[in-house]
């Protein structure tokens, strides 16, 4: 099946969610990645370097509308069939838009593809990750589809693939929204994906001084601090540290869930963690329900002994 | 200013959804509210009304008895107009959805004899989750789009629409029409009060029957699966918090987690 991958770039170096396509787009038959803008050719580089063959769209002005004109052209120049984007913000932006363009469908947060015969069988997570669905495009139509981060491992080294630039020009009357300023609000690095352990707080925290607890902990283990919505919305920590469905798809080998009663929404986004252990003072908390180690305890209390026994530990 | 907010009725999703007895979610014994981020974006454009002038019209595609509680509720809380509309497709997909509010749209504009200068959706739906239909209907009606906007202010070429980022915020000029989907503001969306709950209740709210097109979905859902299970593991509950604490390091030490 050709198969068009989709690469986002940002200073010239190539999204790692968008790398963990290019494997897949491989297995699934002939796979090409494109990359769209101006400045692309390290990461074209970078991209050749797993095997595919990459399409480098050279176009000035690069904003969604532009890359939208783009994709639609680059589907048709590679008669693709299936077009994988990452589910980042811009990946959900984009892939209905395409598939609106394209006269088909789409389908959001895909974690596994696999062959029914001649077609394609999505799974993705629905109702705040509580159910599964099995999807499947109707006879004739292209797929479009985002694909969760780590949903796929990243493709090896192999023998570089072919790139082919091509220069496009997209009518200036494509770009109907019109940038006009960004702000960085959140500039903290925050690498909650790749983290080996992750201690998180949630409302059961009670106070920011609590949540410094958390912070102290996630220190103490050479780990990243993560948070549920409460705690970013008491502003104990930036939305940049937030898991769950509307915010990182995590899988630590350690996660440590301290005052996180344990919605849906969050659980859905720590649950492929290797080992949960949670701190609530609610015994019925449903955290304790996916925990291998439960702790019926007041944050405050538990944290700081918890601190102090593991630095007895390291010394 | 013309607004429609296009409004989805979903299982609150406080509740956990299990697969029934025929392999579907059970979302029989769920109360039914309204999308989160649909009430964001009612609340974004009442507030725009008041400030600025105009009227906020609220759509939904449904069956009439069972979505007009959630269309009082909208009225109750400032919308101006609700209509109804009859399903287009049994089976619908987003692409389904967004094909039917295109044309939701147009006839909605027939009947009020104007035409919407704005028009709204919650970024993603609770149920589905899937952020696709407002970004569709954009595409459908050839209009500018923006997604998980946090506040909206009109601008001398039309609007100014400021979007959450993954770092910050961006900020777009479109001009008017535009589709945007609205993520959560800084505010909340109002509550409503006895008078207007009550002058809602007497609303009269258009049901369209056969006013949208039948259409196929591009996309269908085949089966339905419940995550694999983890298995709970031990539960300390210690009167002693140290005890507690010294059981839990000695059983994670174990485990070579530390």
């Amino acid at each position: 099946m050709k198969t068009l991958v989709y690469i986002e770039t940002k200073n010239n170096k190539p999204f790692n969610g968008c790398l963990e396509l290019i494997h897949e787009a491989m297995d699934l038959g002939e796979g090409t990645a494109v990359l769209i803008g101006n400045d692309c050719e390290d990461s074209a580089k970078e991209v050749s370097r797993y095997g595919i063959p990459v399409l480098v769209l050279d176009t000035e002005a690069v904003c969604q509308d532009t890359v939208l004109a783009a994709l639609v052209s680059a589907a048709a120049d590679t008669q693709s069939e299936l077009i994988l984007m990452s589910a980042t913000q811009t990946g959900k932006d984009l892939a209905p838009r395409l598939a609106a363009r394209l006269d088909t469908g789409c389908i959001t947060d895909v974690v596994g593809i696999r062959k029914d015969g001649e077609s394609l069988i999505f799974t993705r997570p629905a109702y705040g990750g509580a159910v599964l669905e099995d999807m499947q495009f109707a006879e004739g139509k292209k797929a479009v589809a985002t694909v969760r981060g780590g949903s796929f491992t990243k493709a090896e080294a192999a023998q570089a693939g072919d790139i082919t630039v091509k220069s496009i020009e997209i009518p200036a009357d494509a770009v109907k929204a019109k940038l006009i300023d960004t702000a960085v609000e959140i500039t903290e690095l925050v690498n909650l994906e790749g983290a080996e352990v992750i201690v998180a707080g949630g409302r059961g925290c009670g106070d920011a001084q609590t949540f410094g607890l958390v912070e102290e902990l996630a220190k103490l283990l050479g780990g990243v601090v993560g948070a549920s919505r409460p705690a970013i919305e008491e502003g104990w920590v930036s939305r940049a540290h937030q898991i769950g469905q509307s915010g990182k798809i995590v899988s630590p080998k350690l996660y440590i869930a301290c005052g996180i009663s344990g919605a849906m929404q969050h659980v859905s986004g720590m649950i492929g963690s290797d080992y949960i252990v949670a701190i609530n003072k609610d015994e019925d908390a449903p955290i304790f329900d996916t925990a291998d180690i439960s702790i019926v305890g007041r944050c405050e209390e538990i944290l700081p002994l918890m601190i102090e026994e593991i630095r007895a530990r390291k010394a | 200013m013309n607004i429609l907010v296009c409004v989805k009725q979903v299982p609150d999703d406080f509740a956990k959804v299990h697969l029934g007895e025929n392999g579907k979610p059970a979302l029989e014994g769920i109360d039914k509210v309204v999308n989160a981020f649909d009430t964001y974006a009612v609340e974004m454009a009442v507030r725009l009304c008041e400030n600025h002038g105009g009227r906020v019209v609220v759509a939904t595609i449904g069956a009439e008895e069972e979505v007009r509680p959630s269309m009082v509720q909208m009225i109750a809380v400032g919308a101006n107009q609700a209509y109804i509309f009859a399903p287009n497709t049994a089976d619908g997909d987003e692409s389904s959805v967004a094909a039917g509010l295109a044309e939701l749209v147009k006839k909605t504009e027939e009947t009020i004899g104007e035409s919407f200068d704005l028009i709204m959706c919650g970024k993603e739906s609770t149920d589905e989750i899937s952020s696709q239909v407002g970004a569709m209907l954009a595409e459908k009606l050839n209009l500018s789009f923006v997604s998980s906007v946090i506040d909206v202010k009109p601008a001398e070429a039309g609007l100014c629409v400021k979007q959450e980022t993954e770092e910050g915020s961006a900020s777009y000029e479109v001009s008017c029409p535009a589709v945007v989907t609205v993520a959560k503001p800084e505010y909340d969306p109002r509550y409503p009060n006895l008078k207007s709950k009550m002058a809602a209740r007497k609303a009269v709210i258009p049901y369209l029957s056969d006013a949208l097109t039948p259409v196929q979905p591009a996309v269908r859902c085949m089966n339905y699966q419940e995550p694999a299970k983890r298995e709970a593991g031990v539960k300390i509950q210690e009167k002693n918090a140290v005890d507690a604490v010294a059981r839990a390091i000695a059983l994670m030490a174990d485990d070579k987690v530390l």
